[in-house]
This record gives C-alpha cells, sequence and structure tokens, in this order.
C-alpha cells in the first residue's frame, strides 16, 4: 500500500475529463506528448487550461517514443495521449517497445462511449486487448468516478517494481459525465507488491560466492540505470577490483573511462566483454536478464561460471539461465547491503584477481573495438559517430535508431554518466532514435541531445522535426547515410551471398535530407568527404535555437565488428570477417 | 511432465480471464483444464488451472502468473490439499 499527497480539489463537483486533467497535475506530471480526436475531445477542453505542457505531436508514435525518451532521461514517468481506434493502436509499438525496455510510461487513450463498445463504432479499437500482453498493466474505465483510481494506479504501477507501461483507456461518456474529484489518499493493490529490499540471506550467500570466485565479472544491465545505482556499483566494483560488462541497455551505468570497464557484451560486443563472460567462474548479474543477443547459443554461454542474478523481477530468476544466488529486490538496496557483506566476506578470504584480470585487460588491449577507413577515402560511418561522441561530450545524450548505426553508437562512443545513452534495446524499434531525443531534450532542456539515425529509420518518424521546430525543441539529428538498411545488408553480405534483396534505399538521391530537413523548420546540413567532418560537427553544434540535421554520406559496405553470428556460441567471436581472435596468443 | 493443479485468485473484473489465458498463449503454455468460479468475496474470483508441466516451466508459469496486477494469490492442490507455492523465488541453496 502507497499513501500520497491530497490535493485541495478532492471533493469539487467537476466532469470526468476535468478530473482526469486534475488527476495527473496530482501525479506530478509536468509535460504530455499527444494528439487529439474525437473520443479523448472532452479531455482536450481542460487540457487547454492545464499548467500541464502538452506538446501536440505529428503521429501518435512519436508521442509514445518521445514520452519513452522523456522517462528514459528524467528517470519519471513519460505521458502520452491519444485518441480512441488508430490514435491508439499507433501507440502499440512505443507500448511494447517501453515493456521490453522496463520504461515507465503512462498512456492514455479515449474509448468510444460505453454503450458503444462492442459494436464495431466508429474509431473503435479494443486497444485494452490488444495492450495486454505488453503492457505491465491496463485499464478500460467507463465510469467518470473512477477515473482518479485509475490514473493514481496507473503512476504507481508504470514506476515501482520493474518499471513498465501502462495504458488507461477511458470511454468518451466517462470522461464527459459529472463526477466528484476523489484523488486516493492510498493506493491498495492486492496483487501487486513488489519486493524492493533483499532478504539477508540471498545478500550473505552472495558475498560468499565472490569471495571464493577467482574469475569474477560483474555483467551489469539495464536495472542499474532504472534503480539510480551507478554511485554503489561503482564503490562495489572498487571493493572487488573485478572487471565489469555493462549490456546495451546499460552503456552509461558504469563510466566507459574507469580501466576495468571493458565495454559491452553480446552479439556486437568487444572481444574482451564477450570473452570475459565465457571463461568467467562467477558472474555477478545485476539487473540484466540473460537476452539471446547477450547469450548467444545459450547451452555453451558462460558454462563454468556460477550466477549471482540480482534483480527486481522475480520472474527473470532462472528464465533462462540458472541463479546459483538469486536476490530478489531494488538494485540500489542490493549493492548498498552488498558492499559491507562482501567487506565482511573478503576480509576472511580475499582470492588473487591479478591473473585474471591481468589476461582479461590484455585481451581488452589486443583487440580494442575499432575500424578500417574505406580505401577509397570516402566518409567513415564509425568516424562520424565516434567524432560527434569526441566533440559534443560526455554530458551529451545520445539517442539511436536500431541497426548498424545503433551498434556504432554504443562501441564508439564514450558513456561516462547514467542516462545519456537512449536506445531500444528489447525491442529493437527502428524510428525510436529521433521522437526520444524529442522527448530527452524536454526532459533535460539543458542538455546537447544527438539522435544518431540511419537512413532507413529517419525515415520512419522524420515528421516530429516539425513538431521540435515549433515547439523550441533543438535537437541535432545525424542521419549516417549508407543509403541502405545496413544491418540487414550486412546480413545478406554474410549469410545470403551478398545478394542484396530490398534493402537499397537510395537514400543519397532520394528524399533530399537537407531540403526536408529546411522544410520542416530545421537547419539542414551535409557532409560527404571526411576532410569536411569535424567543421560540420561544429557547426551543427553552434546551432541552438532550431533543430539541426546533419546528411552525413556514408561509405556503403561498412561493417559492424566484432559480431557472434545469431545462434552460434559466443566463443565464435569474429573480428572481421571470416577472422577470429588468435586464441593461442592469449591466457586463459 | 506431470498434471499440477493450481489455485489461483483473482481480482473480479472484466478482462481477467482473457489475462491469464492469453499468459498463458504468448508464452507457450498449454491449458490442461481451467475452471473460474465465485469466492464468498465478490471481489474475488477463484480459477483452478490444471498444467501438465514440471520443473522449470512450472516455476516460469507460476512467476510469470504472478506478475499479473490482477492475480492475488496462486496455490498449489495436492491430493486436494493447498500448498503455497514457492512464493515464485527459487530455493537459491542449490
Amino acid at each position: 500500500m502507497a499513501t500520497q499527497h491530497v490535493p485541495t480539489a478532492n471533493g469539487t463537483a467537476m466532469n470526468g475529463a476535468t478530473s482526469l486533467v486534475k488527476s495527473l497535475e496530482a501525479a506530478n506530471v509536468d509535460v504530455m506528448f499527444g494528439l487529439p480526436g474525437g473520443a479523448i475531445l472532452p479531455a482536450y477542453d481542460p487540457i487547454f487550461d492545464s499548467t500541464i505542457r502538452h506538446i501536440l505531436v505529428r503521429h501518435e508514435q512519436g508521442a509514445g517514443h518521445a514520452a519513452t525518451g522523456y522517462a528514459q532521461v528524467t528517470g519519471r514517468a513519460g505521458v502520452c495521449i491519444a485518441t480512441s481506434g488508430p490514435g491508439a493502436t499507433n501507440l502499440v509499438t512505443p507500448l511494447m517497445d517501453a515493456g521490453m525496455d522496463s520504461v515507465p510510461l503512462v498512456a492514455i487513450t479515449g474509448q468510444v462511449p460505453s454503450a458503444a463498445i462492442g459494436t464495431d463504432a466508429f474509431q473503435e479499437a479494443d486497444i485494452r486487448g490488444i495492450t495486454m500482453p505488453f503492457t505491465k498493466h491496463n485499464f478500460l474505465v467507463t465510469k467518470a468516478e473512477d477515473i482518479p483510481g485509475a490514473i493514481a494506479q496507473a503512476f504507481h504501477i508504470a514506476t515501482t517494481g520493474r518499471p513498465g507501461p501502462v495504458l488507461v483507456d477511458i470511454a468518451k461518456d466517462a470522461l464527459q459525465a459529472q463526477t466528484t474529484f476523489n484523488w486516493p489518499s492510498k493506493i491498495e493493490l492486492a496483487g501487486y507488491n513488489p519486493r524492493i529490499t533483499p532478504d539477508n540471506q540471498s545478500i550473505a550467500d552472495a558475498a560468499a560466492l565472490i569471495a571464493q570466485s577467482k574469475k569474477p565479472v560483474f555483467y551489469v544491465g539495464g536495472g542499474v540505470i532504472k534503480a539510480n545505482a551507478s554511485k554503489e556499483l561503482a564503490q562495489l566494483v572498487e571493493l572487488l577490483g573485478a572487471p565489469v560488462v555493462t549490456t546495451l541497455m546499460a552503456r552509461g551505468a558504469f563510466p566507459d573511462s574507469h580501466p576495468l570497464h571493458l565495454g559491452m557484451p553480446g552479439m556486437h560486443g568487444s572481444v574482451a566483454a564477450v570473452t570475459s563472460l565465457q571463461k568467467a567462474d562467477l558472474l555477478i548479474t545485476l539487473g540484466a536478464r540473460f537476452d539471446d543477443r547477450v547469450t548467444g547459443k545459450l547451452s555453451s554461454f558462460a558454462v563454468n561460471a556460477k550466477v549471482i542474478h540480482a534483480d527486481i523481477d522475480p520472474a527473470e530468476i532462472n528464465k533462462n539461465k540458472f541463479a546459483d544466488v538469486p536476490v530478489i529486490g531494488d538494485l540500489r538496496e542490493t549493492i548498498s547491503a552488498l558492499i559491507p557483506a562482501l567487506k565482511a566476506a573478503l576480509a576472511k578470504n580475499h582470492p588473487d584477481l591479478t591473473p585474471w584480470n591481468a589476461s582479461i585487460l590484455k585481451l581488452k588491449s589486443s583487440y580494442p573495438v575499432g575500424y578500417t577507413l574505406p580505401d577509397d577515402g570516402s566518409l567513415s560511418p564509425q568516424a562520424v559517430i565516434e567524432r560527434i561522441g569526441q566533440i559534443s561530450g560526455t554530458d551529451t545524450i545520445f539517442t539511436s535508431g536500431v541497426g548498424q548505426h545503433q551498434m556504432w553508437a554504443s562501441q564508439f562512443i564514450s558513456y561516462e554518466h547514467p542516462r545519456t545513452w537512449l536506445n531500444s534495446g528489447g525491442a529493437g524499434t527502428m524510428g525510436y532514435g529521433l521522437p526520444a531525443a524529442m522527448g530527452a531534450k524536454v526532459g533535460a532542456p539543458d542538455s546537447t541531445v544527438w539522435a544518431i539515425d540511419g537512413d532507413g529509420c529517419f525515415q520512419m518518424t522524420n515528421q516530429e522535426l516539425v513538431t521540435c521546430a515549433l515547439n523550441n525543441i533543438p535537437i541535432k539529428v545525424a542521419i549516417i547515410n549508407n543509403e541502405s538498411l545496413g544491418m540487414v545488408r550486412q546480413w545478406q553480405t554474410l549469410f545470403y551471398e551478398g545478394r542484396y534483396s530490398n534493402t537499397s534505399l537510395e537514400s543519397k538521391r532520394v528524399p533530399n535530407f537537407p531540403m526536408l530537413a529546411e522544410a520542416m523548420g530545421c537547419v539542414g546540413l551535409s557532409c560527404e568527404r571526411p576532410e569536411d567532418l569535424d567543421a560540420t560537427i561544429e557547426k551543427a553544434m553552434s546551432i541552438n535555437d532550431q533543430p539541426v540535421v546533419v546528411d552525413f554520406r556514408v561509405h556503403r559496405d561498412a561493417m559492424v565488428w566484432p559480431m557472434v553470428a545469431a545462434g552460434t556460441s559466443n566463443d565464435e567471436i569474429m573480428i572481421a570477417r571470416a577472422t577470429a581472435p588468435d586464441w593461442d596468443s592469449q591466457e586463459l | 511432465m506431470s498434471i499440477h493443479t493450481l489455485e489461483v485468485l483473482v481480482e473480479n473484473e472484466p478482462g481477467v480471464l482473457a489475462r491469464v489465458s492469453g499468459l498463458f498463449a504468448r508464452r507457450a503454455y498449454n491449458i490442461d483444464t481451467l475452471v473460474v468460479g465465485p469466492t464468498t468475496n465478490p471481489e474475488v474470483s477463484k480459477m483452478v488451472i490444471q498444467v501438465n508441466l514440471e520443473g522449470h516451466s512450472l516455476e516460469q508459469v507460476i512467476a510469470q502468473l504472478d506478475k499479473l496486477i490482477s492475480v492475488i494469490s496462486i496455490e498449489e492442490l495436492v491430493n486436494g490439499e493447498k500448498k503455497p507455492v514457492k512464493d515464485t523465488q527459487p530455493d537459491y541453496q542449490n
């Protein structure tokens, strides 16, 4: 049961729509992204008078990803709002995306009047049924008096425990009916009681296991960022002195500049990160979920390792990989409890990690994540991304779409702080990057926000540049234009004999990205030659009163390495085409 | 495999059967039988679900069911006796 502040409007007569807006205000919402339509129209009248900033998007999908970007930057619930039917179904992808990446999101949709539900009415869609599989919970509200309770529960569910998306679908007649505002003073959900504090025995078992390990690795996932546990993690790492890997969702949870940081594990992870997991005798798993993109072929993943699995979601324990020591609870509490327990355990027995660290750090220096420049002197996509990172600096917030540019942005930008790297990790939603950048910039208006986008991704959601231009949201967009669906093309190169079926977008011919950007009220720039790269980035950095779009016209055939081919073992990592690391020279 | 019978108390609200049956469908678990009925509390319904699962799969079904906000409690029926499931937290002393 959670108690909460009761607003002064409680007990006041109003209609359901006004009580919805009063509820959002009571939930401390400061911004929402949305687009009105018939069924939600009653709510837009009180929104007109509300202190909540409403940002009118051009497509509901943009509202959903923007709310996600806002949530990932601020740690607060993102809010999006849409009408019934197609308005609501346009939120489906962002809701699925937020579910896969555990993002606190509250989506509000209008529904046809309750008497019309089930009649195939105009703009009727069963959005509660549609979103049941991937929302943390959802509601269909048909009575005005139920609106405040549903909204209060929605924010409570979205932001506590393992965060996630919650949808509240409200029938139009409930918005129109008269009611008395009744924001609840407490929230009681018999079936929802997330475990926050880990039990002492599991902490003690974890500490004891760590103190016996000679080859431990911290396997750090996005949960560390959700739990705001980066500071505690740094203390734990210093205490043990073992290497760290950060997954795609955890980039920034631990500084890249730290000597024990091996980078990202997984399909496009560094040799040192992937190999450390494979050779470890203990995985100290913190807020990660053994995703197939990390484990590769599961039966050959970390076969000699015992597993400590700390997570707030009990259902993640043993889902993919057996946990010798599960620890259920909030990660900040878990790590805070683990530090003194481990200190005590290490005082009794402190194994020498020097040989293990030396062998892993040798791999890190032998096989740094790198790239070769194109032979023909054309622009390298990796160099573009690396230079943006270096010039813009480590306080910048980066978002990305999905594909090659996403992997390069993860590999070649140095992340020093949590909540500076936003991407669609679980869902792999092309088009996520630009609207997420919009939401991130709204949540962190004083930060520079770069969307590292692909030419394919950009063409899925670029309409939100109009929203950015009109609402003073000056994001920067780098289109890594290789005129292809680059990651799919890479797989066609490697696994389909170079038969490039339907991956050529021809986006160096059409559309003209700078003109498109200008047409949407942004500054459009272009860069094709390596010698112009820095000046173009600096030009983009100098424009802060308008969104900027840069068309970086890069070499087409660059590939993402290292790579563990889908379904194969992490032991078969390749550092270039048909090139494995020289294992004979390594001692592991 | 072996038949296990779960007694699941759920919020008595529209759509709750879809939440439970949809979970089984999307996570590819078969339901052998499913019976839904009232309890003495009008706000709570009882589902008795028989599944042909054991070990890891059974543990996952229970853990995923427990994640549903509408699910209040899960118990296993063994020879007519109620037995609490392992609170979805697996035994860590393996």
